[in-house]
């Protein structure tokens, strides 16, 4: 399909100027731009000492220096942020594959569209709702503070959002070889973990990846129930906004610390992202 | 031995014919016993809280005073009716640049290009970028004195603008900061529903001598209503209950004015500067209320869309 | 029906197994301990104390587990885990005025008076009486004080020089000051101080009390009485006519500072707890030219707050109290405020105060100038509620008010009877 569309698009005209082409080009380059230059600015802004954040004249003239690297690594504790980021973003994603792979496959076959929606409403809910209550409840069960409960509050992100992904992922997948494998004498569960389940490992890699970019990112359910030896990075930042400072430098460092892994996981994962992303969606 | 082993395998048959038969809810049930169990509590607690004046901490006493908290939100147009105000504002103003850009640069990303994995990595970016990290890059690059913003309008000789500190353009500032971090899943959600559209209908309105705009105007756009419509319900849900930017941009309250507090940032407010829990709940209710309704009437159009 | 029990049954194990696997990572406990789990604010103290806790660790045996955050996150985290009565927090750094009050009247800060009965040697009345009292509730220590501040003038000595002014000790003259420097160096403002709505209204008390005004008196509210609506038009004033041009109405102590260390002010009024922000060169471009005086005198006189802006508390909810004690005990000794005052952070005690060393680290100028303000100073920066983050909102708005230009003795109104709205509603 995409080649036709090619030929289609680049035959005709070659004679005149080509503006379309041109057009084209300078219209992502502006879109290039815009999207990169923000967080280009923070990785120079994270070279830079106070002083030179302060003036606009060293906007890119400056005398780069890693300090502010050396602060993140060395005052604070950022690489058992890391870690703990790392940690919680992964278990939280296997667990939620765990659960909400079955149940995606499940509610797709059976059409079970009001049971999808009570896992969805978890999606719609002000999270500031479920704070206070949360915390009262595992605190109780003398659960705050530990990985545990910053999992359990990273899964409810990640459950409904794999569900959703792997729910049409599971719709667009044809039945028949399903009932050709439960003919050759597999049991249905038999089918779905020997035929379906490998069939649909594209979708699985990208509902985990997007889960874990999810929870990796999350601050409010962070910023609550973490505790001293399970702080996040996206909490970690505010250490740099002190009572009687902000180090600018320091935080653009933090900043550029927190989301340089999941850049990197998005660059080598993108085709996954990208379906993922868009799975359902064109169906309406 | 062989007894036994038999036996076993009788009893794993058995319960494996049961697992089977059932294969329904043994899958679908763990997924939604953890979403009930973790949803329940929270929902019924806040329902009930939101009928009392609990303020101070929760487990102070407190009583039971009916519809007063509703009674005297909704009638409160000093906070609660701007708040919701400015999250419809923030949320119909992110919405419509993010569709109208995500379409238009969904249709520069169509047809096939040299360079296309590049601009599709840079335009993911955003969207993966840690939310509080963006904001407190974007509160340094909004910076009236020392920010890039207005060093970038200084090189085309506009004046300087406050941006985040106004509460004129604060709001705005944010929704343009929305609109950078978003478009991105707009533009792909569209970009998918282009690459699935059938080709025979532009053909035909090619053969009919229809132009580039008339063929989009009038073939491609309608035909992509239900994949605008899917991209608007996901980001319109996320947008509504935007916290991390707004949070790390203005902090509690939303400014001295007011002037980024949304409902979400109301609620967060009342519940952990004003410890006005009661009051807190009620809002949080009719946020969630709100929400729901908001998705029931963009259901039903999109069930008379499909009749 | 046998068949759904059973389904349920298993559904549910599987939901606590889950839950089970996952609680075996649980690291808390609520009873006595060797670990003492301290949570902080960021802070140069807490920077400072980090540095000294193995100390404390050797001498004692047991082992601190830090949590730092914040300050606004801090107050988050406590409203969450206190308000579920939490004991996963031992001891816990807190803001007497802002949150003091309603802390202690959930019941969240231990009560001390027998702890501090019994450290004779530690001297509680060592402390000075303004901090002392905003750590006590109704008869009660339920805190330590921690770090004071209070508020000073900080100048461009070079300015100054240039336009031959001598340093302003009154409002009028300081007036004066900022108008003619502003005159005489366009693109300068001639003063800056904070103007968020609620950032602003610590730092307005004092001129608020110079003038013979306060937020309240005697239980009513007193924020339009002419001495009030003279200070807010004082304080808005010198923003409109001598600050920035499109001043901010958003800026806390960060952006106002930034300003002034900028070189883009010649007066700035804040907390003397700020001034590494425009002392060290890493930080500020004009610290070679920074200055400090006292609070300038109003019509009341020279009447700065100064009080205490942190303090230390025990969690009434630990299990770990007598350890928790200890720490306190440790952190606010002789020795260790000593220690951290040198470093640059102003403690509580008047030995230290009498103490020539120290006072040694601080600029002398700054510290004549915090000297002077603990002579004159008010124990409070803002209303003494519960509720202080509604209140600061409420008394803040004129403030904003008179920085745009506006009406401010019709705001000044509004904010009355809103505020007096808000004490009876607290106190019924």
């Amino acid at each position: 399909m995409t080649t036709k569309s090619l030929t289609i698009a680049g035959a005709p005209r070659r004679r005149k100027f080509p503006w379309p082409t041109f057009g084209r080009a300078v219209g992502l380059t502006a879109v290039v731009v815009t999207f990169v230059a923000p967080l280009a600015w923070m990785l120079l802004a994270s070279f830079k000492t106070n002083v030179d954040i302060y003036d606009s004249s060293k906007m890119f003239a400056f005398l780069p220096t890693l300090d502010n690297y050396g602060t993140v690594f060395g005052q604070a504790n950022y690489g058992a942020y890391i870690w703990n980021s790392f940690f919680v973003a992964f278990v939280a994603t296997v667990l939620s594959l765990v659960l909400a792979v079955p149940a995606a496959y499940s509610m797709s076959r059976f059409v079970m569209g009001r049971s999808a929606m009570v896992v969805l409403l978890a999606r719609i809910i002000p999270g500031v709702s479920l704070l206070v209550p949360w915390y009262f409840v595992f605190s109780q069960m003398r659960l705050v503070g530990s990985f545990a409960v910053l999992i359990l509050s990273m899964m409810f992100v990640s459950l409904p959002l794999i569900l959703y992904i792997m729910m049409s992922y599971f719709d667009s997948m044809p039945e028949e070889l399903e009932e050709a494998a439960q003919v050759d004498g597999l049991t249905p569960i038999g089918a779905f973990l020997r035929i379906t389940l490998p069939l649909s490992m594209p979708g699985v890699a990208t509902a985990g990846i997007l889960s874990f970019i999810f929870a990796w990112n999350n601050f409010m359910f962070a910023l609550v129930l973490s505790g001293a030896s399970t702080k996040t990075l996206p909490v970690a930042i505010f250490d740099f906004v002190g009572y009687a400072s902000i180090d600018w430098g320091g935080l653009m460092a933090a900043a550029v610390i927190v989301t340089l892994p999941i850049m990197v996981i998005a660059l080598f994962t993108q085709k996954y992202i990208v379906s993922g992303l868009t799975a359902g969606a064109t169906k309406g | 031995m062989s007894q036994v082993a038999h036996g076993d395998v009788g009893a794993w048959e058995k319960t494996s014919r049961w697992v089977n038969r059932r294969r329904k809810w043994v899958f679908a049930a763990p997924a939604m016993i953890f979403v009930a169990l973790l949803l329940v509590f929270p929902v019924v607690w806040t329902l009930y809280l939101s009928f009392t004046n609990s303020k101070g901490s929760v487990r102070a006493p407190f009583d039971f005073t009916g519809f007063e908290n509703y009674f005297t939100v909704l009638t409160d147009t000093e906070r609660f009716w701007p708040a919701v105000g400015r999250t419809a504002y923030f949320t119909g103003g992110a919405l419509v640049f993010e569709v109208i850009l995500g379409i238009a640069i969904a249709l520069l990303l169509w047809k096939p290009f040299k360079g296309e994995r590049l601009v599709r990595v840079a335009i993911l970016l955003p969207l993966v970028a840690t939310p509080v990290a963006v904001g407190m890059m974007w509160r340094l690059i909004f910076e009236p004195n020392i920010g890039f913003a207005n060093e970038f309008l200084s090189w085309f000789g506009i004046p300087a603008q406050p941006w985040l500190s106004s509460p004129d353009t604060a709001l705005s500032t944010l929704v343009f900061v929305d609109v950078w971090q978003w478009t991105p899943m707009v533009t792909l959600i569209i970009l998918a529903g282009l690459t699935a559209l059938p080709e025979e209908p532009d053909e035909a309105a090619r053969v009919d001598g229809a132009n580039w705009w008339q063929r989009l105007w009038y073939v491609t756009l309608p035909l992509l209503a239900p994949t605008i419509t899917a991209a608007v319900v996901l980001r319109g849900i996320d947008a509504l209950k935007t916290f991390d930017i707004l949070y790390a941009t203005k902090g509690k309250g939303g400014g001295s004015f007011h002037e980024v507090e949304t409902l979400n940032i109301y609620a967060y407010g009342l519940s952990f500067d004003y410890n006005r829990y009661g009051q807190a709940s009620t809002v949080l209710i009719l946020f969630f209320l709100m929400i729901i309704g908001l998705i029931w009437i963009l259901s039903l159009r999109k069930k008379a869309a499909n009749k | 029906m046998k068949h759904r029990v059973a389904l349920k049954a298993a559904a549910l194990a599987v939901g606590v197994l889950t839950v089970g696997a996952l609680a075996g990572c649980t690291t808390s406990g609520g009873e006595a301990s060797d670990v003492v789990r301290v949570t902080l604010a960021n802070h140069v103290w807490t920077d400072l104390i980090k540095e000294k806790i193995p100390e404390f660790e050797e001498q004692t045996g047991l082992t601190v587990e830090l949590t730092q955050l914040g300050e606004d996150q801090l107050s988050d985290q406590y409203n969450v885990k206190l308000n579920a009565g939490t004991d996963e927090i031992d001891v816990m750094m807190y803001r007497p005025l802002q949150e003091g009050k309603l802390f202690a009247q959930n019941g969240y800060l231990a009560e001390l008076d027998d702890r501090i009965d019994a450290a004779s040697d530690w001297d509680w009345s060592d402390f000075q009486a303004g901090p002392a009292e905003a750590t006590t509730y109704e008869d009660t220590v339920v805190g330590v004080p921690l770090v004071t501040e209070s508020e000073v003038l900080y100048y461009r000595t070079d300015l100054l020089e240039q336009a031959g002014l001598e340093v302003p000790t009154t409002l009028a003259e300081l007036e004066n000051a900022a108008k003619l420097v502003s005159e005489a160096n366009p693109g300068v403002a001639g003063f800056i101080a904070r103007t968020g709505r609620s950032a602003a209204v610590t730092q307005f008390s004092s001129y608020l009390f110079s003038f013979g005004g306060d937020f309240s008196e005697q239980g009513t509210a007193a924020v339009n009485s002419p001495e009030a609506v003279e200070a807010y038009e004082y304080y808005g004033g010198m923003i409109h006519k001598y600050g920035p041009q499109n001043v901010s109405t958003d800026m806390n102590w960060a952006e106002a500072s930034a300003i002034f260390a900028q070189g883009q002010a010649a007066f700035y009024t804040d907390a003397s707890s700020l001034y590494q922000n425009l002392a060290l060169p890493e930080n500020s471009t004009v610290s070679d030219k920074l200055g400090y005086a006292p609070f300038p005198e109003g019509p009341a006189g020279s009447k700065p707050y100064s009080i205490p802006a942190w303090a230390l508390g025990l969690n009434s909810g630990s299990g770990n109290q007598d350890n928790g004690w200890k720490f306190i005990e440790w952190a606010t000794s002789f020795d260790t405020v000593l220690a951290t005052q040198e470093a640059g952070v102003p403690g509580a005690r008047t030995s230290v105060w009498d103490d020539p060393a120290g006072t040694s680290s601080f600029p002398a100028a700054l510290a004549a100038a915090i000297q002077a303000n603990a002579q004159n100073g008010v124990g409070y920066d803002r209303p003494l509620v519960v509720n202080v983050a509604e209140a600061r909102e409420i008394v803040g708005d004129p403030i904003v008010v008179g920085i745009t230009g506006g009406d401010v003795p019709a705001a000044a109104e509004t904010a009355e009877q809103k505020f007096q709205a808000f004490l009876d509603d607290e106190n019924q």
